[in-house]
């Protein structure tokens, strides 16, 4: 059927629908179908490879909208700038905080004021797990 | 060049990614039935305790140097080995996966050089996204790959590029070790006097073919960097056991996919049969072309871990198992050009039945039954007797004491952070 459609750039030649989260840079299957249903992956997990999902437990991020059961997407291929939220380990244990890298240093906070910044001394590259994309938080648990 | 990517201390480096407290520890993981050491972390082999260690043996280390252990993960280990696969796909041409833990790749690179920061390249994302640390060799071969990898896997920066004349490198490789040679076959070649794998390469192939087999002919020309080992056949080793074939035309229809799948599946459990092994689960894949478009779409894998109520080599337990997770990993409208069944967790049969039975007579009773079964299956076609094996097996359901949760592939058994 392409032998009879006049040629296109590539850019038109798009899907109408998709062609905002394309821009956006969303690889995904899912693209190619304009009618088709839309997949939550699509919108979440930008790498599946690297994506991994983890359970938030405790309150030491609840300022940062963290609340405990929900689900954190974590991508490890993107790279931890200062203020993302990751995924680090602390003392042997993965904890979620926020990532801060400024004049003062490397350091962990917690988005809760009762708990106390940690400060990142040794290579940052193997305490980092990854970054922090989306929390899914379910009112109703099915 | 061919590249060979395999993971370091594979198992217990999936362990570490969820638990960073693993990090710098001696730490095992046991087989099914946490029978014996069949993963080790770097420092556990400095203690010099060997593969295959039985754990009962370990009781006593193990308080003293502080000795860590995991049941195998295989829902775990299945799910890292797809992700290194899907990373590799991103980056490199072809990958062949050849076992849980190794993957053949082929990139358009000759330049030696080039090719070793590609390797570091690769490397650096398979380890950044996964979380897995790999050694990978490139050659021209894939005999020569798996040498540079064992070279690769000892250095620190984790890669190797054979060099043009590989002469003086394979003057240091023990004949056993070379790919396709195995300990059974090296005892004959050195009384021959062909000790290391550049002698193995100088011998004549006639002379290769006519003492031993085409395999060893063919392995002497790979050391010489002539590909001679063809892309796609079953492979066997230690650890899995694979069976993939590409196909001659894409395929788009399921229940073909499926019937090839089962096929494979097939094939692969009789070779299990043959060797006296179980395998406790399996990787299944489809690979799928590229479209032109527009809109172009990019080629790449889906597919499934799975394990096996009890390990089994029995080809109706694998169909039955596999069977019902196909549909799932089905996309509809593309083209495949291969599909693929990788057992993992293998154990010999007479090993996992010593631990069930109290003397080998039993044993053999055990075996006796199975094969009279799958001679009544083949003539009567699978069906209620397999159902009577299973209730036979049950006995040997898994132990798995010190198992870690499935942290990838269920939701209600998702890490938790706080």
């Amino acid at each position: 059927m392409s032998d009879h459609q006049p040629a296109e750039t590539p850019d038109n030649a798009l899907p109408p629908l998709m062609s905002d989260a394309v821009a956006a840079g969303f690889p995904s299957p899912a693209e190619q179908y304009v009618e088709g249903p839309l997949d939550l992956n699509e919108l979440l997990v930008h790498r599946p490879a690297a994506t991994f999902f983890v359970r938030a437990i405790g309150d030491s991020m609840v300022n940062a909208g963290i609340r405990p059961g929900d689900v954190l997407v974590v991508d490890r291929s993107l790279e931890a700038t200062d203020r993302a939220v990751v995924i680090a380990a602390v003392n042997g244990e993965l904890t979620v905080k926020l990532l801060r890298r400024d004049q003062h240093g490397v350091r962990l906070e917690a988005a809760n004021p009762a708990y106390r910044p940690i400060v990142l001394q040794d290579d940052m590259d193997t305490r980092i797990f990854g970054v922090v994309t989306a929390v899914i938080h379910q009112f109703v648990r099915t | 060049m061919i590249g060979l990517v395999d993971g370091n201390n594979f198992f217990v480096s999936c362990e570490r990614i969820f638990d960073p407290s693993l990090e710098g520890r001696p730490v095992a993981v046991l087989s099914n039935n946490d029978g014996c050491v069949i993963s080790r972390s770097q420092e556990f082999k400095n203690l010099q305790i060997p593969m295959g260690t039985p754990y009962f043996q370990l009781r006593e280390a193990e308080k003293y140097y502080g000795l860590i252990f995991r049941s195998s993960n295989y829902e775990l280990y299945g799910d890292i080995s797809r992700r290194i696969i899907a990373v590799l796909q991103e980056f490199a041409q072809d990958v062949e996966q050849y076992s849980i833990d190794e993957a053949f790749v082929q990139v358009p690179i000759d330049d030696l050089e080039e090719c070793y920061r590609f390797g570091l390249f690769l490397r650096q994302r398979v380890l950044r996204w996964v979380g897995i640390p790999c050694g990978i060799g490139f050659a021209k071969t894939k005999t020569l790959a798996k040498i540079a990898n064992h070279i690769g896997k000892k250095r620190p920066d984790g890669v190797f590029v054979m060099p043009d004349d590989p002469s003086a490198v394979l003057a240091t490789v023990p004949v056993d070790e070379v790919w396709g040679v195995g300990r059974r076959l090296a005892p004959k070649l050195e009384r021959l006097g062909i000790r290391n794998a550049q002698q193995l390469a100088e011998k004549d192939d006639e002379f290769l073919l006519k003492r031993f087999s085409i395999m060893l002919a063919r392995t002497a020309l790979e050391l010489l960097g002539i590909p001679a080992v063809a892309a796609d056949t079953l492979h066997d080793i230690a650890q899995s056991v694979t069976c993939s074939r590409s196909f001659g035309h894409p395929v788009v229809d399921f229940t073909d996919l499926a019937e090839s799948v089962a096929h494979y599946a097939a094939q692969a459990a009789e070779h299990l049969r043959r060797d006296g092994l179980v395998a406790a689960g399996a990787n299944v894949y489809f690979q799928y072309h590229p479209e032109p478009g527009p809109p172009p779409r990019d080629g790449g894998f889906t597919g499934t871990t799975l394990t096996f109520p009890t390990p089994t080599a029995s080809t109706g337990d694998i169909i039955k198992a596999i069977s019902p997770k196909l549909p799932a990993m089905f996309i509809p409208g593309r083209r495949y050009k291969k599909s693929g069944v990788v057992f993992f967790g293998l154990e010999s049969t007479s090993h996992q039945q010593l631990q069930l039975f109290s003397s080998h007579q039993d044993d053999s009773r055990k075996e006796r039954l199975a094969t009279a079964m799958d001679n009544i299956n083949r003539h009567y076609g699978r069906g209620t007797l397999f159902n009577l094996a299973e209730g036979i097996s049950r006995p040997w359901s898994m132990k798995r004491e010190r198992l870690t949760p499935s942290y990838t592939t269920n939701w209600e058994q998702l890490l938790q952070v706080k």
